[in-house]
């Protein structure tokens, strides 16, 4: 046994966010958590590496209890987290990112910057990562980052790794390589704890699986004992019907057109491609995000140049990056709502409350009260707030960039249903994904980008996985 | 073309400037004086570089500097040796420093407003304290630490350009200066790999202290008394001449070696003016004008670098 | 933010209380209506930082811009005929110019605002600076206008403060700017115009700073370079105090107000209770950091940013705050007894007690007239009087006003000052005569009509020709002179260079002015100057400082360059030259015996309080000094006094 916690209980202010939770690691096992938004999983993690001190409970390493525990004292210990927010410096090399993460002693250590430039390298040939030491880390795709993360901790010599949402901005290809540095460390002895949303991933990599629900461990299985529809099932406490409740919807005339895509009102377009292709560089082109782009709309020549254009013209966009640019967090969830649609001089508190009542029932969502900041919400509760802001502006085209990312599997299926109803009622959405199922599930036509240009568009009936991906990877056999 | 790139070019066409129309700047003596009068602001600056680098910004120094200089002065008259004057100014600048770390370290006050009201208190306390008193009858010890002139222009000379050097160097290879920038880079980040930014942050402050305290030092002893309002405008000098000088005023990017140059340039221009003939009038709008064109001309060629096409 | 409202609430209130009980005449209808109309520029100023503070930005160019207004508009009044409406009008432009290059670095090429503005700070009072010369000034305005200065501005204020209220709390350009504090980038994807939206905060901010150096120059009845400054760190702190969040996203204009109020109650209160004014910025700098940290001692999870809800506070809380304002009331009244105590003045002045004489130095940290004070305490002992000694710490006109308004209200029996500028304080010390108390001036004079008595230690003319004389007779007759000034504004300074210029054109043909350069009354300054001066004009055999911090800065830098063929003359006190005198350097100085101005002063405005000293009277009797001879309304206390090696011993100021 080479990690465990046993007991653990953790709340906030009266609220348990963590009740008798219980994890086994063994050595050289790669163990999955799943769970809800909200089920206490990054409470867990956070509790692992120090970052928490938990209210009651136990944490053993190698059967050594872990007194006194901290951030400094897990990676002493050898238990690194990888988040899904890269947590590198920004300003400093490669080299020293990763060097900052593994090496010890005092303020008055001198450094060795050849050493350092070595070790890095070394590291990063070991993950096949073809970038330079001394490169700046914010001159880094997301990506990228990642992969100097993955180095990072290598170097750390960690004992236990624990990885949440890793693939999350990675492509088909680099997850794949992840899945080998993984099975290469599992190998080496290392115990992985391996969080993610998507299921079908853990049955190629998981060892066992533990799932989280309000805080409690309903139970631990292995991999080969269990299937989705019984993960799914443990972990939300019902039987979820269909992820992807796709109906098929009249298609009516042209919303908008441009260069190398149609949108259609009533219709569901997805969007395809590996990160990196270009598809929200398209979306906020689209909005007026950066510099301008001229759109036809109902036979109209219009030129976008700015977001406000973009509202004028019937045109939302629900942006990838909830905390930065999807919401404002401090804001509560009424003046995050109604932020698109200030289209008069004064403000108008009562009505502005009123919307957001409204869209509260409709999308189902659970806030503590509408007072609070949305920091304070659940991922997939600020994304129906994220999404709550757009239709509030009656768009004709809503653009959708990663409904669902880092979302549970409940909030999920909201989701979807609440697309499909959109489309229902007349309006075209273009939806960005990278999770081929939600694409091929929930779309009329797929639109694949590679390089930033749109290779094809394939309509539903002709679109596989296989297809999607080759053209996605820009190889001719599609 | 990076900020420590362009104003090194600023101060090459200035000295070429002068060149041409004074060659008389180049004489070894007001060579001599024009750097030794750059000595305090560039002490300053080399800590201020940390205090920015780290992400906060101090402007007390110059309030600082002031109370620093009297209590050397009067250390002096008390009939303290003098190396125990320089140590004590320098710790009386330490414990400013500590107060500063404190506040925002530990009671979350930001950075500006806590330096702010230090720089009114520390101010209007000396004065209330000195009645704008100055320190007179110092021992013969403390002008040029009573080596002489020339020997104690050396001296200070050599005090600073050690310092720079010392303090360049760790800044790159010392681990606690890493974690300076690693803190203004990224402070959670940084609390995560176990760096305590409290400490940093403190240390940083009273680093400044220190600074502040030894510019007070080695700018008193060029004279035999002391004057009851000295730095008055110190810590401007010193921001614009790191920021000049290539700093990022949110943190976690800035070299000494660009402070060098953002204090060179601005404590040539006062000399330059007079030199070529320009109306004293006219300094604090050229400076302005230095520290706005430094920053804009920045930004308007990364926006163009931005702009002509570049996806993702 | 609710929290900090109420906690600065309390503190107001505790401030009122204390004052009311130790300052005179605090809580009158007069009183407040003066704080009200002194703090109107500094409001202006809060009133648009806290909608740049509450984007996340900041800007420190405010008070140079003010200054840069004052003299477009006095240029555009006075040399071109400009109406004082039109000009006005212009000097808004102008403001409105200034906040758009602002607008440009920060919204559009989104530099950083602190960095930005830094350079406006410099640039826009240097632009002042440059256009007056430093020198020049305007005055003389209409009535009407300065009428309008004496009250109207509230008005102004009023406006202000309604406009800046409606545009942040209920407008949907405040709901965006607060977003825009919060979040940046998280207002862009809203489809807030961001750039737009900044680009408002910053103009708004340069019109601001317009329409108060329009108020200053009515106010104060003077437009020069140097108008608001210092006001900018000033009006930020009032900002920050009322709640404003300096990284943005949180603010209220009902807290600015309360941050303003507090500020200019600790100010006012502190002067009626006859403290010096060193404490009230010591203290200023204690309420903004406790504030902020009591705030955050306290800080639990916050409450959204932007709510509509009521006030919810908690019993515990309540109790919490209670003693903190209980605390921090002990603490400002335990400080007043203790400064009490350790200051020679008296707070309340029973009718028909000890005659109290109020005396003003320009500045009170200047060497200069910290021997004067010497002088007059020594009277005032003598004679039995209080002496209150009280003045600006910095050369600010518009202190030397509200110090004499606030004598007026405490009542004094009479007031003696050392006019900074002679327009601005003219309308004050008219009012005093106008309420029965005596007003005498000294060492520097104000509007002949607005005062008694000129206690004149000698004429700006006098001491002019004296220094041009003695500079002549140490060049023999010929050769080149510089001339090491205090700032490039200060009136006295270029009322003496104005004769000396004379004199040099009158009686000395051969004689040379190489250059004037400034010393910002910095002795350091004055150093690096001279160095250079002798660099570039190796010529000048003679360096003439006359600011006191100058005569020292620039003997030492003749002595350090080894020049024995260079000289230094000036004015500066015999103890700052002496060790220059003794070393051969400094030739001699010019001066007067500022301990007997001081002295002098005293006894004349005593005579003045008792009625012995009235219109057509010759002479006066002033202690040791004996008869002191008064011609017209001048008391003389002689001609300049040149001291030099043979008697500088003999003196100890």
């Amino acid at each position: 046994m080479l990690l465990e916690a046993r007991g653990i209980r953790k709340s906030y202010g009266g609220v348990a966010a963590l009740r008798q939770a219980s994890l086994e690691l063994r050595v050289g096992e790669v163990h999955a958590i799943v769970g809800e938004n909200g089920a206490g999983k990054s409470t867990l993690i956070k509790i692992l590496t120090g970052a928490v001190i938990a209210d009651e409970g136990e944490i053993r390493l190698d059967g050594v209890p872990v007194v006194g525990h901290s951030p400094l004292k897990a990676r002493s210990l050898g238990i690194v987290a990888i988040y899904q927010q890269p947590a590198l410096f920004p300003d400093l090399t490669v080299a020293e990112n990763i060097a900052l993460a593994s090496e010890t002693g005092g303020a008055w250590r001198i450094l060795d910057w050849k050493k350092r430039r070595l070790e890095a390298r070394e590291v990063l040939d070991q993950i096949g990562a073809r970038i330079d030491p001394e490169c700046a880390v914010s001159r880094l795709s997301m990506a990228e980052q990642q992969l100097v993360e993955i180095a990072r901790a290598l170097r750390a010599k960690a004992k236990v790794l624990i990885l949440d949402e890793p693939t999350a901005s990675l492509t088909e290809q680099e997850a794949l390589r992840l899945f080998e540095i993984i099975r290469d460390l599992r190998g080496r002895g290392v115990g992985l704890v391996y969080i993610s949303h998507r299921l079908d991933e853990l049955f190629q990599i998981a060892d066992r699986v533990t799932v989280l629900r309000d805080g409690t461990v309903i139970g631990t299985e292995e991999m080969a004992s269990i299937d989705r529809a019984k993960m799914i099932r443990m972990m939300v406490g019902r039987e979820l019907s269909s992820v992807f409740p796709k109906v098929d919807v009249p298609i009516g005339e042209i919303a908008l057109e441009t260069e190398g895509l149609t949108l259609r009102c009533g219709e569901i377009v997805g969007m395809a491609g590996m990160v990196g292709s270009g598809r929200t560089e398209f979306a906020e082109e689209l909005f007026g995000l950066r510099g301008g782009r001229t759109v036809q709309i109902r036979g109209r020549e219009c030129h976008i140049n700015s977001p406000s254009r973009a509202i004028e013209l019937g045109i939302a966009y629900v942006p990838e990056d909830r905390r930065r640019n999807g919401l404002i967090m401090e804001m509560a969830i009424p003046a995050n709502v109604g932020l698109a649609s200030l289209k008069k001089l004064f403000l108008s508190p009562k009505a502005e409350r009123a919307v957001a009542e409204d869209y509260r029932t409709r999308l189902q969502v659970k806030a503590g009260s509408m007072t609070d900041p949305v920091k304070t919400l659940s991922g997939g509760n600020q994304q129906k707030v994220s999404l709550a802001r757009w239709l509030a502006t009656n768009p004709k085209v809503l653009i959708l960039d990663e409904p669902t990312q880092g979302i549970d599997v409940g909030a999920k299926a909201e989701i979807h249903q609440q697309m499909c109803e959109l489309a229902k009622a007349g309006m075209a959405i273009l939806m960005i994904s990278s999770e081929l199922p939600e694409v091929l599930g929930m779309s009329d036509r797929i639109a694949v980008m590679h390089e930033g240009k749109i290779v094809r568009v394939v309509p539903r009936s002709e679109a596989t996985q296989e297809i999607i991906l080759a053209l996605a990877i820009g190889s001719r056999a599609a | 073309m990076t900020r420590e790139r362009s104003a090194l070019a600023a101060w090459i066409v200035l000295l070429a400037l002068l060149a041409v129309l004074a060659p008389a700047f180049f004489a070894f003596g007001n060579l001599r004086d024009v750097v030794l009068s750059m000595v305090p602001v560039l002490v300053v600056a080399i800590g201020m570089t940390f205090v920015i680098v780290s992400g906060q910004i101090d402007i007390s120094i110059g309030s600082q500097f002031a109370v620093c200089s009297i209590a050397a002065g009067l250390m002096a008259v008390a009939g303290l040796p003098m190396v125990f004057v320089a140590l004590g100014t320098c710790v009386l600048g330490i414990a400013f420093g500590l107060i500063n770390g404190a506040l925002v370290s530990w009671l979350g006050v930001p950075s500006i407003v806590a330096t702010l009201a230090m720089m009114v208190a520390a101010r209007e306390g000396l004065r209330l304290g000195t009645g704008g008193a100055w320190v007179q009858n110092l021992p013969s010890t403390f002008q040029w630490l009573g080596l002489g002139q020339g020997a104690g222009q050396f001296v200070i000379l050599l005090v600073a350009a050690v310092l720079f050097g010392v303090v360049a160097w760790a800044a790159r290879n010392v681990a606690g200066a890493r974690a300076v920038y690693a803190t203004g880079s990224d402070a959670e980040a940084a609390r995560l790999s176990g760096i305590d930014t409290r400490m940093v942050t403190l240390a940083v402050f009273a680093g400044m202290g220190a600074m502040a305290g030894l510019a007070a030092v080695l700018n008193a002893i060029r004279f035999s008394d002391v004057q009851s309002n000295a730095g008055v405008g110190l810590e401007l000098k010193a921001i614009a001449a790191v920021v000049v000088g290539g700093a990022s005023i949110t943190g976690g990017r800035g070299t000494l070696v660009g402070t060098l140059i953002g204090v060179a340039l601005l404590g040539s221009i006062g000399p330059a003016l007079t030199f070529l003939g320009i109306s004293p009038y006219w300094e604090k709008a050229i400076q302005g004008g230095i520290i706005l064109t430094a920053v804009m001309g920045e930004a308007i060629a990364a926006r163009r670098s931005r702009l002509s096409g570049r996806h993702a | 933010m609710r929290r900090q409202s109420f906690l600065l609430g309390g503190l107001l209130l505790a401030e009122i209380i204390i004052f009311s009980l130790i300052g005179t005449n605090f809580l009158t209808a007069a009183n407040g209506f003066e704080m009200a109309r002194s703090s109107v520029e500094l409001g202006l100023l809060a009133l648009s930082l806290t909608a740049v503070i509450v984007t996340g930005g900041i800007d420190l160019s405010v008070g140079s811009m003010m200054g840069l207004c004052a003299v477009v508009f006095g240029f555009l009044w006075k040399d071109f005929g400009f109406s004082v409406w039109a000009a006005a009008a212009v000097a808004i432009v102008i403001g409105l110019a200034g906040g758009a290059l602002n607008a440009l670095a920060i919204a559009w090429l989104e530099l950083p605002p602190l960095i930005v503005t830094l350079g406006t700070y410099s640039l826009f009072r240097g632009l002042a600076e440059g256009l007056t010369g430093g020198v020049q000034y305007f005055s003389g305005f209409p009535a009407a206008f300065l009428d309008f200065g004496s009250g109207g501005q509230i008005a102004v204020f009023g406006v202000a403060i309604l406009f800046f209220g409606v545009l942040l709390h209920t407008t949907t350009i405040g709901r965006g700017l607060y977003a825009i504090g919060c979040s940046q980038s998280g207002a862009r994807y809203a489809g807030i115009p961001v750039a737009r939206r900044l680009s408002l905060v910053y103009l708004l901010s340069g019109l601001s700073a317009a329409i108060a150096a329009v108020v200053y120059v009515a106010h104060i009845g003077q437009a020069k370079s140097d108008a608001g400054t210092g006001y900018e760190l000033m009006a930020i702190t009032a900002v920050v105090l009322g709640g404003t969040s300096i990284f943005g996203g949180r603010g209220t204009i009902g807290g600015t107000l309360l941050g303003l109020a507090t500020i200019a109650v600790l100010q006012n209160g502190l002067r009626l209770a006859a403290l010096p004014s060193e404490v009230s910025g010591i203290l200023t700098g204690v309420l903004l950091i406790g504030s902020i940290a009591i705030d955050r001692l306290m800080a639990r999870p916050r409450k959204a940013s932007v709510t509509n809800e009521e006030l919810d506070v908690k019993n515990s809380q309540v109790a919490v705050l209670s003693a903190v304002i209980l605390a921090g009331a002990l603490i400002v009244a335990g400080s007043n007894w203790w400064l009490v105590r350790s200051v020679r003045v008296v707070g309340a002045k029973p009718a028909g007690a000890k005659i109290t004489i109020g005396m003003m130095p320009k500045t009170k940290g200047d060497p200069y007239f910290v021997s004067c004070k010497l002088g007059a305490e020594e009277a005032a002992r003598e004679l039995g009087v209080d002496l209150i000694w009280d003045g600006p710490t910095e050369m600010d006109p518009a202190k030397q006003n509200e110090v004499v308004e606030g004598w007026i209200t405490k009542g004094v029996s009479a007031i003696a000052v050392s006019v900074s500028n002679e327009a601005s304080i003219s309308t004050v010390l008219r009012k005093a005569r106008a309420r029965g108390i005596p007003v005498l001036t000294w060492d520097a004079d104000a509007a002949p009509d607005a005062r008694d008595f000129f206690v004149n230690q000698a004429t700006p003319q006098g001491i002019g020709y004296t220094l041009m004389d003695e500079t002549a007779r140490i060049l023999g007759g010929k050769g080149e002179f510089a001339i090491v000034t205090g700032t490039l504004s200060a009136a006295n300074q270029n009322e003496w260079i104005k004769y000396i210029k004379q004199r040099l054109a009158e009686k000395y043909p051969e004689i040379h002015l190489a250059v004037i350069r400034p010393s910002d009354d910095d002795r350091d300054k004055a150093f690096a100057e001279t160095q250079t001066i002798l660099k570039v004009y190796p010529k000048v055999r003679v360096v003439m400082g006359i600011a006191t911090p100058a005569v020292p800065g620039a003997a030492e830098a003749v002595k350090q360059s080894g020049r024995k063929d260079v000289k230094v003359t000036g004015l500066t006190l015999p103890s700052l030259a002496k060790p220059y005198v003794h070393g051969g350097t400094v030739e001699s100085i010019v001066l007067w015996d500022t301990g007997n101005l001081g002295y002098l002063t005293v006894y004349a405005a005593d005579a003045a309080a008792k009625g012995t000293l009235k219109a057509g009277v010759k002479e006066i009797v002033a202690g040791r000094l004996g008869k002191i001879e008064i011609a017209g309304q001048q008391v003389l206390l002689g001609a300049p006094f040149i001291f030099n090696a043979s008697n500088i011993d003999r003196f100890n100021f």
